[in-house]
């Protein structure tokens, strides 16, 4: 292989002594394999000069890269301080991926878990990252790629180490942060004074062995967060917080109803109002905003801003519900096995049961914010983003300049829930800043970030099934949604995927020895904004199949915890599914005597690979409020990297599941979304959370996510305890008293 | 104008005066810490003290504060940098997910604890049920709230 020089960076601020490392490529590290797409040595002559470690891309599968970038991309940067550090492209929204990819990192490094630093990454820096971060995919998909990457820069400094030392590659250790010789522990160099004795870097002949799991000292352990500490002290930067030097604040008008666009604009009084700096407006791009010396007065000056608007058609929810019937309409049948339509066609014996789900406001707590800066022809953006990319040309767009000139810092995020794939902040911070010059914040209202986003689409499943000896013979699942997947994605790829993978997210049976089962997907182009929200359309869509398997295992006369069982394949898959509800009933004592006027009811779901069974013990009140008491989910994501972190996100799924299916309803009245603030988007408080029992179930060593999956069945599980405890089914969520009581 | 903060007596701009404490603290005065949710009183994420009492900034006007002692997030670490026995029984209890409602959770802690020193799980849901968390960490924000207690009463 020919040796390759990595181009110096040279850091504007100052450049004391600028230092030429080289790399010498021998190989494999240009491919290592299928996940990573480059790995090097690279070069950076900055403050301090520093030695960095290129890892290249994220892997394959759901988390695929896009790309296009030429600049190097480092997942760790030694300094010859002996500084370490870790640079994460996956962003912090709660979900502790700081933590457990520092795990990752630190365990092949072999660095103690103290000395490693987590920093942010962006688009300008640290591994790129197309995919950005959601679908509960970045430990998975980094798992493989970062234990190599780090186990290649441990390798690279052991053998430049041991030549350092004047002994033989084989007598030398990673331990601590050091290279040292076994023999004799006192000789030995930390990784920064390595860094700092070494020109030439030469990659390795072979890649690196991984430790296997059984050796591991810090994946699989429950590490504190390396993030709480400055949470709990005030001095965390979300997208909320950034302010810089010149700062001025930015607001601007946003459609009055779902379907408007700007007809005209003018400043009207704007200017009048104390404080408002500037005016801003094209109407082309629908923008029309102020800055001003504070928030309030640049939202009141955008009050004073003359805007005319086409209001559009003003639907009601009626009419939006209707798009979703499933009579009458093609769709795409998406599982076919056998031939469950012929066989469910004029039978008496079929069962039928239609499902509905709401529209849902993603209702993250800190509201969407960004800061734009625009100076010498870049337009630098911070903000609480969950696509840094996405973002980046979401702005460019916006402003007709080349996305390399935009270079996007994400913040920590006050939640994300796949809303912040999307920030619609950023946009407005930038088209202000790039148009008067300052640096601008944008920070949305309340009532803003609930009504200018998108929402999780509203859903209608119709199944039909049919039990003969005691087992499903057939059955079909007709699956109605707004789009999920489909906004974010060009349109061509619609013709490509037929259906859109985010709305069929959960719906597909997975009970393989059911013969003849269909599961066809039916997509409506709704006039509301519909996207993301977590989990995709799993809730919804196991809301429905495993309401409607209860059904079933009731028209059997059977058990529904042994009837799932009775369904469940003996591969691997269906093992591991009956591993969790076995390993759930038993933990939650199901089928044994519960205090008077409680039931438990049982459901399971799998999503990225990680299966999960929940039984939810509830009790109903004469108003027809629901009551759950206790929650008990089993999980089993392969591998846990960090076990206390996997039962938080259990217990977070659990609750958030539970105020979809106890509250969350979000309507649309004349065009406008109804819900302006949380008096009427009430979300669960303390005073309804259930006690929550976790049993983590590790299978294969191989860690899945652990972001949306445990989502799955709450609803479910819910509303299978309410047909245990009354005798009626509710197939609508929010499980409202109202609905309850109209049973 | 003057507001005194976490026991320091601070300059507000006078662009601030008019409108709610949230913003002069968040804005007006660069102190971070206080989290913007709703703007409405129902979240709690901007849980502060006056003279002591939990209180949502967002609602307060900052007139009404004047003179009066206010304390935030930034406030409870002693000066030799000792977190409180809030903000660490929330550290033991590996409490928070994004966080951005933590600063109110631990204010609403603080002032409640203060108020009662032993309580009973009840007496805890009653006193952090109008707090949000959307990461739903409400299992380990009552167990955190009953180990503050516990650890307040060893260091006393």
């Amino acid at each position: 292989m020919a040796e390759e020089e990595v181009q110096a960076i040279t850091n504007e601020e100052t450049a004391p002594r600028r230092r030429r490392w080289r790399v010498t490529r021998r190989g494999f590290l240009i491919g290592l394999g299928t996940t990573c797409a480059g790995l090097a040595v690279g070069v950076v002559a900055g403050r301090r000069p520093f030695w960095r470690f290129l890892a290249g891309m994220l892997s394959s599968g759901e988390g695929a890269p896009s790309g296009g970038d030429s600049n190097p991309f480092a997942w760790f940067e030694i300094t010859p301080d002996n500084e370490i550090l870790f640079i994460s492209s996956k962003v912090e929204m709660g979900q502790g991926v700081h933590t457990s990819l520092a795990q990752i990192g630190a365990e092949e490094l072999a660095v103690d878990w103290e000395q490693l630093t987590v920093v942010q990454g962006g688009t300008h820096y640290g591994p790129n990252d197309g995919f950005g971060t959601g679908g509960s995919t970045s430990v998975a998909s980094s798992y493989d790629p970062l234990r190599l990457a780090a186990a290649s820069m441990r390798e690279m400094l052991r053998r430049e180490g041991a030549l350092l030392m004047g002994v033989a590659l084989a007598d030398v250790e990673a331990v601590s942060g050091t290279i040292r010789v076994v023999a004799d522990p006192s000789q030995s160099m930390t990784y920064g004074e390595i860094v700092a004795a070494v020109d030439e870097w030469q990659e390795l002949d072979e890649e690196p062995a991984l430790k296997p799991s059984s050796e591991h000292k810090i994946i699989g352990q429950s590490m504190a967060r390396v993030d709480f500490e400055s949470k709990l002290t005030g001095s965390a930067v979300y997208g909320y917080d950034m302010r810089v030097d010149g700062m001025v604040y930015g607001a601007v008008a946003h459609k009055p109803t779902v379907g408007a666009t700007m007809v005209r604009a003018a400043a009207g009084e704007a200017m009048d109002v104390p404080g408002v700096i500037d005016v801003v407006i094209n109407v082309d791009k629908g923008m029309a905003g102020v800055i001003a010396k504070t928030r309030q007065a640049a939202q009141a000056g955008v009050g004073k801003l003359n805007v005319e608007w086409d209001e559009g058609y003003l639907w009601s929810q009626e009419e939006i519900e209707a798009m979703l019937i499933t009579e009458g309409r093609e769709g795409i049948s998406i599982q076919r096995d056998g031939r469950a339509s012929r066989m469910l066609d004029d039978d008496a014996s079929i069962i039928s049961a239609e499902f509905k789900t709401p529209f849902a406001a993603h209702a993250h707590l800190e509201p969407q914010a960004a800061l734009a800066d625009y100076k010498d022809g870049i337009v630098k953006v911070w903000g609480s983003t969950q696509g840094a990319n996405t973002e980046q040309s979401a702005v460019a767009d916006l402003l007709e300049i080349d996305a390399e000139t935009v270079q996007v810092v994400p913040t920590y995020l006050g939640g994300g829930f796949g809303r912040r794939l999307s920030i619609e902040t950023a946009m407005e911070a930038a088209f202000l800043s790039y148009n008067t010059g300052y640096p601008v914040h944008v920070g949305w209202t309340r009532p803003d970030d609930m009504r200018q986003g998108y929402f999780r689409p509203p859903t209608r499943s119709v199944l039909r099934g049919k039990v003969e000896n005691g087992r499903i013979a057939a059955i079909e699942h007709r699956q109605s949604s707004g789009e999920v997947a489909f906004p974010f994605f060009p349109p061509f790829l619609k013709g490509v995927f037929g259906a859109d993978f985010g709305s069929w997210r959960g719906a597909l049976n997975f009970y393989s020895k059911i013969e003849n089962r269909e599961t066809i997907a039916y997509l409506a182009d709704l006039p509301v904004r519909t996207g993301w929200w977590r989990s995709l359309g799993l809730l919804a869509n196991i809301f429905a199949t495993e309401s409607f398997m209860d059904e079933m295992a009731h028209a059997a006369g059977a058990d529904p915890l042994q009837f799932r069982l009775d369904h469940l394949g003996d591969d691997a898959f269906g093992m591991r599914m009956k591993g969790v509800l076995t390993a759930a009933a038993e933990k939650a004592g199901y089928g044994q005597d519960l205090p008077e006027g409680h039931a438990h009811g049982i459901a399971c779901s799998p999503d990225v690979d990680t299966v999960v069974a929940m039984v939810a013990e509830i009790s109903v009140d004469d108003t027809g409020k629901i009551t759950v008491h206790k929650a008990t989910m089993a999980v089993d994501a392969g591998y846990f990297v960090n076990p206390d972190g996997a039962i938080a996100q259990t217990q977070g799924n659990i609750i958030m599941g539970l105020s979809s299916t106890l509250i969350e309803e979000l309507t649309i009245t004349n065009g406008v979304v109804r819900p302006r603030n949380f008096d009427t988007y009430p979300l669960i408080t303390m005073e309804r959370a259930p006690e929550i029992d976790v049993v983590l179930l590790e299978s294969d060593g191989k860690p899945r996510g652990m972001g949306e999956p445990p989502l799955g069945p709450v609803a479910a599980a819910v509303g299978n305890a309410l047909f245990n405890l009354t005798g009626k089914r509710i197939r609508q969520i929010p499980m409202t008293p109202e609905r309850v009581n109209a049973l | 104008m003057e507001l005194n903060i976490n026991g320091e007596v601070r300059q507000l701009d006078e662009a601030y005066g008019d409108g709610v404490l949230l913003w002069a603290i968040r804005d007006g005065l660069g102190m971070i810490g206080t989290r913007y949710g709703c703007g409405a009183g129902i979240c709690g994420s901007c849980t502060v003290h006056v003279d002591g009492v939990a209180t949502r900034s967002c609602v307060t006007p900052v007139e009404a504060v004047v003179g009066k002692e206010i304390r935030t997030l930034e406030g409870l670490q002693a000066a030799d940098g000792t977190l409180h026995p809030v903000q660490q029984a929330f550290i033991d209890k590996q409490v928070p997910q994004c966080a951005w409602c933590m600063s109110g959770q631990v204010m609403q802690a603080v002032a409640f604890l203060e108020e009662n020193s032993a309580p009973s799980d009840e007496e805890i849901v009653d006193a952090m049920k109008n707090n949000y968390c959307r990461c739903g960490c409400y299992v380990r924000i009552k167990e955190a709230v009953a180990h503050a207690a516990d650890l307040a009463q060893e260091v006393s």
